[in-house]
């Protein structure tokens, strides 16, 4: 390749001069470098293969760099990764030029010119945090401290924890992601409401063992609800998918767009966008009706056959229906009540193995006792999902009842199978009862700890119980409850869990201020789910900083990529930008969102340069490698670091918010002593000089795969069971009913204010604008959307490679409701809902029903391009932007506050291209790399 | 020795990583690509549709009509390895063998006044190792390379594993005799005779 001639070595040494000029951002600073060694142009090429792992999307693939004289010229998948087996996608290729884009951003920068003006300054990193540090101290010290805010999400930047405790440290309350409650928050939360294991998402990593390899393989049908791995995660559970099919693995398919992965399916279920919740209730209803669910494990495993006290909605334990009762187990293993069939009358249910229940507990009962009537959890469920017939699911999901019938057929006959539960219900309103059912199914059918389903527990969390199981609550694995002393622990009794609030509390004083930003967290009496993350309610947030009530977020550090293409009504929040007095960003290029927002970037590394552990495939840990580095790019968790250092300085040495608040390395050599620690090796140059001795780190087999924990008897001598309230597996979520009222287990121990009740099962709920809804004809199809091989959220725009390929974002339109409205294969048109218009090109396609269309996220970096002229240059994120036209309002999803990303309605008109918007291949070479001579750089700090 | 590629339709999601890893591999100026990845489908009316993707570049020829066609013999048969390859130090750019070509897998390098197209990664396969780029970093392990007269190669016992009715060759009108191969069961979709 040409780049090699060219390419010299020069230590970075950077001289003081480089203030002043508004820079090009990509281009090299060489001017101001000072050379300390000589060139190497002329010195042979050293080549290398070096370790590392894929960042383009949160799989982190195993993959091999090649590395000529500095400079990473070739990546390829690494065959000894046992789901990925050497496979790389498009979005891990491409790094190779997003590399070394000309967009990169290299060294701090300081906006120069007006918000939206794309105008810059090259500051030093001092200057940068001493900008930062001011603008913060100065608001909170005039404000205090609920004027700080953070975000992070929208790809390409890995900062979830720091952004979950940078407020924290602050003391502000305030962090949100245009993720979290419209991905993967509600189905992980909900997984340890459920049933204390761990959730149903492929994507997130959570679903292992059904890509197990060779004969530890027993999947035998797999259910992808709302999911495409073939798209999103095509290396690796991508193609898990391939080799589970391969092998004769059945799969249904839930999606209202014909993906990959639908196409491959044996049968295909093209629900109407947002109506999952029907459909799923027409699972429920067959599969009751027809007897087909694991009656054992329903029985003894579920709280189904629990009675329901219709006032309080919760479980009645057995001491209330029997003052005289005495429960055979320890407190924190409540006795419930259930209606015996043995002895025909209503009785104490107390915890035990199947075989030694006193009681043969029905499912279905519903009656008196004690004047007042009572039904079992199963009851109220079956009552629910009474109307939902085949037929009636056919008319209200637009799926034929035969195709509904063979896959609820293939999904019960299996001897096991299991449902991976996709980010499609996160985006819409049902965002906690598609879970609810999904994980409710499984529940019945006892597809749950056994080889070859989806909700198994490997790893750390599955190894073999000893004690009865408990689940901690705030953050990952609970880790704020212990560190700030706030969240009940649940499985513990109320007087364990009242105790050990009391200890923790005693010992940090601080739990009174973690306890008060839960309470004072924007949106929190509504939407109380959130706390699993620690999260605050999008639209809340945008509400206070346009009205400044109930306080008004001022000062805004943003740690990831585009945030005006990853927002729902992204206007909306670009209405609000003039209200927020300063506003940090960190990426490794400009997207619209810093041009139209940032006062200030901090330049980080891309992941060829970012050391860090891969998310795991199988039982098996990989590093991310320091490949190459070139600029002032930092870890990304180093900038807010420094930032919390030097406020802390200017405030005399304290902080006002929690210790130890912020969680991430300050330094390099911090970050990289981390990853050695993870991957098992006594310092990061042994690590990296002995790679194969380190890479990947394996947990033998023995220890990692784990099944049927809860069967497992403990030192009390009982099963196991699961880490809930009841020990069992809550298909009826009675902890839901708890959150609502008071923001148990997570806002503890004061509690929070009493919203309506959550559901505590799967319940239908008609999309808010809809074909059945909308009381106008104006906007006749259901917009849904659904990602594309080439990006990763918001990434990858200005991969060249990547946009020649696809330079627009389809709108899948069905050839039929084209046809209607003039439109031809591949003709611009513009998408119109009530928020906004923006622009694509019609795909004509089958793959969707005539009522819907479909459309994935874009923005467009090539609008604010050089070659464009200055006065027609756009920040790129308003001409195809599915953001600009999705709902941020109420209804919400009530226990998350999820918005609507997805199933709501539009029209469509044949358009014309957007001006600045490019589609000829040839279009794209401003995009293609030049900073192949920058020097290789020594860590910044 | 028949050096080619068999694609396992089956598997191929469509995903296009082929297309990008071939074009980093050998250096493909934008708008060019020496294999692109057709979607064939749906076809049939919502919701009773069936589709496949169709993965095309260098067919292999047994009777290439481009090395016939090419006046300077840039064109050629390599002996050792028995793939069709060009000499660029001996190519005119006249492009005979883009128009000769059944299937259009073959581009012209603006550049360099060339014609260039799939080489099977010779510079990684020549020595008998290596596979070529697409094969390596497919993501649905739907690519395999080999020799299918070699009965112990991937691709000759991925054939022969196929059911016959599932073993397909691209049409075929002037008796090229493509050596590529393409897998696709009727279960997954019907194929149809692209031209």
């Amino acid at each position: 390749m040409a780049m090699k001639a060219s390419m010299t070595r020069r230590s970075f040494v950077k001289t003081t001069a480089l203030a002043g000029a508004a820079a090009a951002i990509g281009v090299s600073l060489s001017d101001s470098l000072v050379e300390v060694d000589p060139a190497y142009a002329d010195e042979p090429v050293e080549t290398k293969v070096v370790k590392t792992s894929c960042h383009g999307c949160i799989q982190m693939c195993p993959a091999r760099a090649t590395v000529e004289n500095g400079v990473v010229t070739k990546l390829e998948g690494d065959p000894d990764a046992p789901v990925s087996r050497g496979s790389l996608c498009m979005k891990g290729l491409n790094q190779l030029h997003t590399m070394y884009s000309p967009r990169r951003v290299l060294h701090p920068l300081k906006r120069a010119g007006e918000r939206g003006e794309n105008k810059w300054e090259v500051i030093s990193w001092d200057e940068a945090i001493e900008e930062a540090a001011t603008h913060i101290c100065d608001a909170i010290d005039k404000y205090g401290p609920y004027a700080f805010f953070a975000s992070v999400g929208g790809g390409g930047s890995y900062s979830f924890m720091e952004a979950m405790t940078l407020p924290m440290a602050f003391g502000s309350p305030t962090v949100f992601e245009p993720g979290c409650a419209q991905c993967y928050l509600p189905r992980w939360s909900l997984s340890k409401l459920f049933y204390g294991g761990i959730d149903q998402s492929i994507a997130d990593n959570a679903v292992q063992e059904i890509f197990r390899t060779g004969d530890d393989n027993k999947a035998e049908v797999v259910v992808l609800w709302g999911a495409q791995p073939s798209v999103s995660q095509t290396a690796e559970s991508g193609r898990g998918m391939a080799e589970l099919r391969a092998k004769g693995v059945k799969t249904i398919v839930v999606d209202p767009n014909f993906s990959p992965d639908a196409v491959k399916a044996d049968v295909w279920l093209p629900v109407r966008p947002a109506t999952d919740t029907g459909l799923l209730l027409a699972w429920f209803r067959y599969i009751f009706e027809n007897k087909l669910y694991n009656e054992e494990f329903t029985k003894y495993w579920t709280n189904l056959p629990f009675l329901i006290d219709p006032d309080t909605k919760l479980p009645v334990e057995a001491k209330e229906l029997f003052p005289d009762y005495v429960s055979p187990t320890p407190d924190n293993t409540p006795a419930y009540a259930c209606f015996d069939a043995r002895t025909n009358a209503v009785a104490p249910f107390p915890y035990s193995a199947p075989a030694d229940s006193p009681v043969d507990p029905e499912v279905f009962w519903a009656g008196e006792f004690n004047g007042k009537t009572y039904k079992t959890a199963g009851q109220i469920y079956k009552e629910q999902a009474d109307p939902w017939t085949l037929e009636h699911a056919e008319e209200v999901c637009w799926v034929p009842a035969e195709r509904i019938e063979e896959a609820i057929k293939l999904y019960t006959g299996a001897g096991v199978a299991g449902i991976a539960n996709g980010v499609a219900s996160d985006m819409t309103e049902s965002a906690s009862q598609v879970p609810l059912g999904c994980m409710g199914l499984d529940s019945i059918m006892g597809y749950i700890n056994k080889p070859g389903c989806t909700m198994t527990q490997y790893g750390a969390a599955g190894a073999p119980p000893t004690k009865r199981p408990v689940t901690y609550n705030n953050g990952f694995d609970g880790m704020f409850s212990d560190m700030y002393g706030i969240g009940a622990v649940v499985g513990m009794s109320p007087a364990e869990n009242e105790a050990r609030a009391k200890a923790l509390g005693e010992a940090n004083p601080q739990q009174k201020l973690a306890n008060q930003l839960l309470i004072d967290r924007l949106g929190m009496k509504d939407h109380k789910g959130l706390y699993a993350w620690c999260h605050s309610h999008i639209p809340t947030v945008r509400e206070a900083i346009a009205t400044g009530e109930p306080y008004k977020p001022r000062v805004w550090f943003d740690m990831s990529g585009n945030k005006l293409a990853m927002l729902g009504n992204a206007k909306s929040w670009y209405e609000v930008f003039p209200e927020i007095d300063y506003i940090i960003g960190q990426y490794p290029m400009l997207t619209s969102f810093h041009i139209e927002a940032a006062d200030l970037v901090f330049p980080v590394r891309e992941w060829l340069e970012e050391p860090m552990v891969n998310m795991t495939q199988l039982n098996t840990q990989w590093l991310q490698n320091e490949v190459v580095h070139i600029g002032e790019t930092v870890s990304h968790s180093i900038p807010a670091a420094q930032v919390i250092a030097r406020c802390k300085e200017k405030w005399g040495g304290s902080l006002p918010g929690l210790v130890p608040g912020y969680i991430g390395n300050a330094t390099e050599e911090e970050v990289k002593a981390s990853v050695a620690e993870t991957l098992h090796a006594p310092s990061w140059d042994e690590l990296v000089n002995n790679t194969d001795t380190y890479v990947p780190y394996v947990t033998p087999p023995e220890e990692y795969w784990h099944y049927n924990q809860h069967e497992t008897i403990v030192d009390d001598g009982l099963p196991a069971g699961f880490g809930t309230e009841s020990r069992k597996v809550e298909t009826y979520c009675q902890i839901l009913i708890k959150l609502a009222r008071t923001g148990y287990p997570f806002c503890y121990p004061e509690p929070q204010e009493a919203c309506e009740d959550y559901s505590p099962i799967c319940e239908f709920i008609e999309p808010a604008e809809s074909p059945v809804n909308d009381d106008t004809d104006e906007y006749p199809f259901v917009l849904t959307s659904g990602r594309v091989p080439y990006f990763h959220h918001g990434t990858m725009r200005h991969a060249a490679f990547a946009r020649e390929l696809y330079p627009a974002p389809d709108v899948r339109i069905n050839p039929r409701s084209a046809a209607e409205l003039g439109i031809e294969h591949m003709d611009w048109v513009k998408v119109s809902s009530r928020r906004g218009e923006i622009h694509g090109r019609a795909y004509l396609t089958e793959g969707v029903h005539p009522g819907v269309v479909w459309m994935e996220r874009f923005w467009n970096p090539e609008c604010y391009d050089a070659s464009v002229p200055e006065e027609k240059q756009t920040a790129g994120w308003r001409e195809c932007n599915v953001n600009v036209l999705t709902k941020n309002d109420a209804p919400f999803n009530e226990v998350y506050g999820s918005y609507t990303n997805r199933g709501f309605t539009v029209k469509v008109e044949k358009s014309e291209k957007p001006d600045n918007i490019w589609v000829e291949p040839e279009q794209f070479a401003p995009f293609l790399p030049t900073l192949h001579s920058e020097p290789i750089t020594k860590d910044v700090f | 020795m028949r050096n080619c590629l068999v694609i396992d339709l089956d598997r191929c999601s469509g995903c296009d990583s082929c297309i990008v890893a071939c074009k980093l591999e050998n250096n493909i100026d934008l708008g060019n690509y020496w294999n692109q990845v057709i979607a064939v489908g749906p076809t049939g009316t919502h919701p009773d549709i069936e589709q496949y993707w169709l993965p095309v570049q260098c067919q292999q020829c047994e009777n290439a009509a481009c090395v016939h066609v090419c006046p300077t013999g840039a064109s050629y048969r390599d002996e050792k390895t028995g793939v069709v390859l060009i000499d660029k130090a001996k190519c005119i750019g006249c492009q005979y063998c883009m128009m000769a070509c059944p299937y259009g897998v073959r581009s012209f390098n603006q550049k360099e006044k060339v014609v260039e197209k799939c080489t099977l990664c010779s510079h990684r396969t020549a020595d008998g190792e290596g596979v070529p780029a697409c094969v390596h970093n497919c993501c649905c392990g739907a690519r395999l390379y080999g020799d299918l007269d070699d009965p112990s190669s991937d691709v000759a016992k991925a054939v022969a594993a196929a059911s016959p009715d599932a073993v397909h060759h691209l049409p075929d009108p002037g008796s090229a005799k493509p050596a590529t191969v393409y897998l696709l069961s009727p279960k997954t979709a019907a194929w149809k005779e692209l031209v």
